[in-house]
Parts: structure tokens; C-alpha cells; sequence
């Protein structure tokens, strides 16, 4: 059993600071996290054709590592994190993981021992428990799954994270058909579970290895709302059922810090900012120089609470200002500089404001992910922090209701699409038993039926 | 916290979506653009609800006043979906509304038949897969649903296909396109390889390609490849094949948008 959050690590929305958290976590050279400072987090992506073989795939996170390096020293920033999320051959093949691990942190210690720059080196292990037609999240490939974080780990990488997809097949059916059980079951009932699992596990691999056990994202479902959301002309999603499916996250994306991990919490979790307030651990985001990997709507309010700045991930190649790693690495380096100076001049909390405030009433997710608005579904989740599904379902009521105040306010405007798919929303979730084992048995039946690749074993049911 | 004035927010943002919303619901423009006939309207406004029940009743209807179960496939069920896609199109609804049509339309398809030994006529096949080492599909799932949505036969391969399979599926069905999905910059690469085999092969057909990393410059490397940046677009170009734009050339100046 794992120990649950029941309450509030924050006593009130306020206290939320970027650089800042309750609980700051040491991590690589000379690195702590969340301790009064923001850090830049560079990601990556290694050019089409460089997983050919894995002396070409290292030589490709060579140049990208120590291009970031030397333009972090080139520029004066005082601290860096490299997160390298890996590409399938390197989670499939562990030791390929391991040999680019240990290329990155050799370069990354040289520039710490010449430069004195604080860095770590995250390693994000591909999600590979599937096969062709299913997920297959406690079959064979689990153990390879975690001799990845353990290769990683062994070799140079500080701190691992994933991005699961425990529940992904219901929520991917769920999703496209408005079935607001079905969200809720995928992400907040099965994601749930299947996390708990594996964050143990992943925590278990860090403690041994004396590496960070550093969070998940609900990337898989929430992010795949939001990426079909989309803009605001955008007709795939309703903006309003994207938000909801985000607020279910925070009660999913919570489970790894109760199975052990200690964060930072992933950049592409814009749930995080309602993890933090319960957990107090601290946090990545990424928003306006995440541009070069997708757009979100966000792009300043995101940063309202985190702790490392990201670009979510550039392919590697060639621009005018350098290459793409140099390019985002310093965009991001510059905005933490923006942050820290606020933080040291006492002004921190009006630039958290102003960067909420140029997104808040932009759209219902950036509203609900506002840090006042996050408090308060943290605290619904917080309520009955005991029961995977009643949290998930309270977050989601409380998502709708923060909503639905806005609106009465006038000043969050929402289309009659985005107003009728939130009524549909919350009367499905009204309708729904407040009996987790009935919701449990009433989905399982319905989706057997329903989805041919679910397979309630997956789960241990 | 501080707050903006009620008044002062369209300075900082607008919504356009609400300044350029309709007037009309989706309910009264779905109504303007039904059938009048008796026995079909009701089959193409259980398409648009979605509800693949109401559809098979309609269709029993139909087929008891005495429609060919056959004609009703084109008749009715494409007449209907026709009114889904347009208004999904026209930016009236959205696409889980188009999927569960789509669900309720196939439902349909399935009941006439059971109710004929004829040989529905499909208006094209399209082969779909999934690159190699890739398994995110619902990028896919999308594209299959609104191909088949506008009367196509599609081909499933499913996710994480191999090379060598896909192309033994364009061998043998001998589909008017082929669409490939992949989420990661490094799995669609296997495109390119797809590409390259056809070619070995003499096979020269529209290859429509998107999703998460991928990207027109990408797919525009590549002979056959022809990139779709929304799933929307995968029933267009066929269209456009159908009717008898086979140039990729062609085809690239029609739906390349940048």
C-alpha cells in the first residue's frame, strides 16, 4: 500500500512561487531543485535516421549535449538540466540507454569540473509495455522497462521519469466519443493503479541507485486532450472537456510521489501546478518555449509555480542562432534569469501574476490551471485523497464548477459548444456513483464489451 | 492575486471562436441540410445523434416501406453521414460527434447487409497504418473513421507495422492511397523506407502522411509523400483521387499549405 495525500502541503493558493518549493530536491552537480532558483531543462529530439544503430544515436546525443554545455557557459547561465527522453530504441535496448547516459554525463561533469555550471542529466524512459494491438502494462516487457531506469541510472542519468500510459486504450476510445465515465475510468481509475505500480518500482531502482525518482505526466491522455483541443478555431475537441480530462490527471499524475518519487514533476504535466500544492514537491513546466513542439494556449501562465523552465523537445539540427538545442536552451535560460531576478528583488509575486493574468481568461484550461483555481481543485482532491476514483471525480466536479464561475463573472468567454460540452460533462459526472467499486464493476463490464484491446489483466483485475 | 478589469481583457486576448460563432445551433443546421423524404430523414438524423439504434430502426422502416437495403447504404446512410461531414467541415460540431456518427453510420452499413447478399460498392480503398515502431494510433484511428465516414473501404494494418507488410497489403489490395501516421521523429523515417520499396517496386501511388512529428518538409523528401496536416484531410485527398487528381504534384499543390 502506498501512503495517500490527504491534505494541503501549501496553506493557501499564495504561498504557489515559482524556484520555490516546500520540499527542494538535490539532483546531479551540484544542482538543487525548487530551492529559491529556476533552472532551465533542454530537451531533445535526435534527427530521423540517428536510431539506426547506437554508436550513431550516442554520437548524436554527444553533439547535443555538449552544444548546450558550452552555449549555457557562452552566455553566463548558472545552472542547466538535460532531460533526455528516450527514443524506443534506447528503452528497448537498455544498454543503448546506458551508453548515451554515460556519454552526456561525462561531458556534462567536464564542464562542471572546468565551469563550476550546476547541471543533472534527467533520463525519461520510454513507456515500451505494449505490443502491436495492446497494452501489455505487466506482461513481458516489464522487466525491461525497468532495466532501462536501472541502466540509465547506473550510467549518469540523476533522474528519471516516464510518461505512462496505464488506462491510455480507454481514454484514447473514450475521448472521441464524449464518454465522460470512460475518461474518468482510463485516467483516473486505471492510470491511477497502473502508476502506483510502476512508480514503486521506479523508486525502488533510484533508492538503489541513489538517483531521483522524479514524477510522470499524464502526457498519454491529458496532453492528448489538449493536442486535439487544440486552438481556439480548432473543432476537435471542446476546450471545456479538455480541461476536465486535465484535472482528472492531477489526482492520476499524483500517485508517483505517493509510490516514493520526490520530483521534479515532468515538464508536460500542466497538472502540475495542482500536484504541487498538495505534494509541495517541485516542478517542471514548459509554455511559450515549448512553441517549437506544439502550441497550448498557455504559454506564460504555466510558468506561474515551476521550478525548471522547458522547451518540451526540438529535433537537433541547424539554425541561424546555432543549432535548435543552443537556440532553445538559451530562450530558456534567459526567462529563468527573468524569474530569478524577480525572486531576488522581492517582486515574484507580481510577475507570477502578470505571466497568469496574460493567459488566465484565455481559454478554460489556462483558467483552471490559474494558481488560485489550481488550489482549489488540489484541495477537492486533497478531500478524499484516500480513493483513487472519488478524487478523481471530485477534481473533475470542481474543474467544472471553477468553470462555470467564470463564465458568471464574464470574464472567461466560452463558445456555445465549449458551455453545452461542459453541462454534458457535469451532469454525466453528477450522474456517476459515489461507490468506487461500483464505478469500477459497471466500467469494466461496459468496456469489455465495448474496447476489444482492453484487457482488465493489464491492471491485475 | 491581481486581477484584470472585466473591461480591460479584450486588450490582452481575444476569443475569436466566440466572436465568429454561428448563429445557428447544430441542431437547426443539421435540420436544414436533411433529406425530405420521409423514410430517409429519419436515418440521417439518427446518423447525426449517433445513435445506432434509432439508425437500424429507420432502416427496418425503410426496408419494410420497400427500400433495397443496398440503395439505402448510398441513399440514406452516406446522405446522412454527408450532413455530419459538413457541418464538422462548415466548423458547426465537433469531431466526437463525427466519430459517433461515424460508429452509428457503420452500424448501419453492417444491418443492410445482413439484409441483402449484394456487394455494397465503396467509393475507393485506402490502406492505413501506423509506422514502424510507433504505437500511437489514435492519430490513425481518426483517419480511418473519416475515410470510412465518406464511404471508403479501409484497410486497418493497425500500429507499429512493418515495412516489408506494408507494402505486401498495397500488393495486394491495390488501394487508391496508402496513410501513414507516426507520432516520433525518429519512427517516421520508416516512411521514407515505405516509399522507397514501393518505388523498387514500380508502385507509384499517393502516399498521405501526418501526425505528431511529422511535418510537410518531411514528407515532401520522399516521391510518393503527401503530407496531411489535420486527419480531415486524408477523406479530401481521396476525394481528389477519386476524382482524378493521381499526380503528386498535383496533389501536394492542392493540400500543401506552407
Amino acid at each position: 500500500m502506498v501512503k495517500k495525500y490527504t491534505s494541503m502541503a501549501y496553506a493557501n493558493a499564495d504561498e504557489l512561487i515559482f524556484g520555490q518549493s516546500k520540499f527542494p530536491v538535490k539532483a546531479g552537480l551540484g544542482l538543487e531543485i525548487g530551492a529559491g532558483y529556476t533552472t532551465p531543462e533542454i530537451n531533445y529530439a535526435p534527427r530521423p535516421g540517428a536510431g539506426v544503430s547506437k554508436e550513431k544515436l550516442i554520437k548524436e546525443y554527444e553533439r547535443i549535449t555538449t552544444d548546450v554545455m558550452s552555449r549555457m557557459v557562452q552566455i553566463g547561465a548558472p545552472s542547466i538540466v538535460l532531460e533526455t527522453e528516450h527514443v524506443q530504441q534506447m528503452s528497448n535496448n537498455p544498454e543503448w540507454g546506458g551508453a548515451v547516459a554515460h556519454a552526456q554525463k561525462t561531458i556534462m561533469e567536464e564542464y562542471h569540473d572546468e565551469y563550476g555550471i550546476k547541471c543533472a542529466l534527467r533520463h525519461t524512459i520510454g513507456d515500451i509495455r505494449e505490443t502491436r494491438d495492446y497494452l501489455d502494462l505487466r506482461g513481458d516487457k516489464y522487466s525491461t522497462f525497468m532495466e532501462a531506469f536501472e541502466e540509465a541510472a547506473n550510467n549518469g542519468a540523476d533522474m528519471l521519469a516516464v510518461e505512462s500510459m496505464g488506462g491510455k486504450e480507454i481514454f484514447d476510445y473514450s475521448i472521441l466519443r464524449n464518454d465522460t465515465a470512460g475518461i474518468l475510468f482510463g485516467i483516473g481509475v486505471l492510470g491511477s493503479m497502473d502508476m502506483e505500480m510502476v512508480w514503486k518500482d521506479i523508486s525502488d531502482v533510484a533508492k538503489k541507485t541513489g538517483t531521483v525518482s522524479s514524477g510522470d505526466t499524464d502526457c498519454a491522455q491529458a496532453n492528448t486532450a489538449m493536442f486535439i483541443a487544440g486552438g481556439l478555431l480548432d473543432k476537435n475537441l471542446a476546450h471545456t472537456t479538455a480541461i476536465v480530462a486535465r484535472a482528472i490527471s492531477a489526482a492520476r499524475s499524483l500517485c508517483a510521489y505517493e509510490a516514493g518519487a520526490v520530483g521534479p514533476g515532468k515538464d508536460c504535466g500542466y497538472e502540475n501546478s495542482i500536484i504541487k500544492a498538495i505534494a509541495g514537491v517541485p516542478i517542471a513546466q514548459e509554455g511559450k518555449t515549448s512553441t517549437c513542439a506544439h502550441s497550448d494556449l498557455m504559454g506564460n501562465i504555466v510558468m506561474q509555480c515551476c521550478d525548471l523552465w522547458s522547451n518540451e523537445s526540438v529535433e537537433y539540427h541547424g539554425e541561424f542562432g546555432g543549432t535548435t538545442v543552443q537556440c532553445w536552451s538559451e530562450t530558456l535560460a534567459y526567462d529563468c534569469s527573468m524569474m530569478n531576478v524577480a525572486l531576488k528583488t522581492g517582486k515574484a509575486k507580481d510577475l507570477r501574476d502578470i505571466l497568469v493574468l496574460s493567459d488566465k481568461y484565455r481559454d478554460p484550461q489556462g483558467y483552471v490551471i490559474a494558481y488560485d483555481n489550481a488550489y482549489r481543485v488540489a484541495q477537492a482532491i486533497a478531500k478524499d485523497g484516500e480513493n483513487n476514483y472519488l478524487r478523481a471525480k471530485n477534481a473533475a466536479i470542481e474543474c467544472c464548477n471553477i468553470i462555470e464561475e467564470g463564465t458568471n463573472s464574464g470574464k472567461l468567454r466560452l463558445t456555445r459548444f465549449e458551455t453545452n460540452a461542459l453541462a454534458k460533462v457535469k451532469a454525466d459526472l453528477e450522474a456517476l456513483t459515489d461507490d468506487a467499486d461500483q464505478f469500477m464493476s459497471d466500467n469494466l463490464t461496459k468496456f469489455k464489451q465495448e474496447v476489444a484491446v482492453f484487457r482488465p489483466e493489464n491492471y491485475g483485475l | 492575486m491581481l486581477d484584470l478589469k472585466l473591461e480591460d481583457i479584450d486588450g490582452i486576448l481575444v476569443r475569436y471562436n466566440v466572436a465568429l460563432e454561428k448563429e445557428m445551433t447544430p441542431d437547426e443546421a443539421a435540420e436544414e441540410l436533411y433529406p425530405k423524404d420521409d423514410l430517409i430523414y429519419p436515418v440521417a438524423k439518427a446518423i447525426y445523434e449517433g445513435e445506432e439504434d434509432d439508425v437500424v430502426d429507420a432502416l427496418q422502416a425503410a426496408i419494410d416501406a420497400g427500400k433495397k437495403p443496398i440503395d439505402l447504404i448510398d441513399d440514406a446512410l452516406m446522405v446522412g453521414m454527408g450532413v455530419v461531414t459538413q457541418l464538422y467541415d462548415d466548423g458547426i460540431i465537433f469531431l466526437p460527434n463525427v466519430m459517433m456518427s461515424a460508429d452509428a453510420m457503420l452500424a448501419g452499413i453492417e444491418f443492410c447487409k445482413s439484409q441483402t447478399t449484394e456487394v455494397p460498392e465503396p467509393k475507393g480503398k485506402v490502406v492505413c497504418h501506423v509506422a514502424e515502431g510507433d504505437v500511437h494510433d489514435i492519430g490513425k484511428n481518426i483517419v480511418a473513421a473519416l475515410l470510412r465516414a465518406n464511404g471508403y473501404e479501409v484497410i486497418d494494418l493497425g500500429r507499429d507495422v512493418p515495412v516489408d507488410e506494408v507494402i505486401a497489403a498495397v500488393e495486394k489490395e491495390k488501394p487508391i492511397m496508402l496513410t501513414g501516421t507516426a507520432l516520433m521523429t525518429t519512427t517516421m523515417y520508416a516512411f521514407k523506407e515505405v516509399n522507397d520499396k514501393l518505388l523498387e517496386k514500380g508502385i507509384k501511388l499517393p502516399f498521405a502522411c501526418g501526425g505528431g512529428a511529422v511535418n510537410q518538409d518531411f514528407v515532401s523528401q520522399y516521391e510518393l509523400g503527401v503530407y496531411g496536416e489535420e486527419a480531415a484531410d486524408a477523406p479530401k485527398i481521396a476525394d481528389a483521387i477519386v476524382a482524378g487528381t493521381k499526380d503528386i504534384t498535383a496533389l501536394r499543390e492542392e493540400f500543401h499549405k506552407h
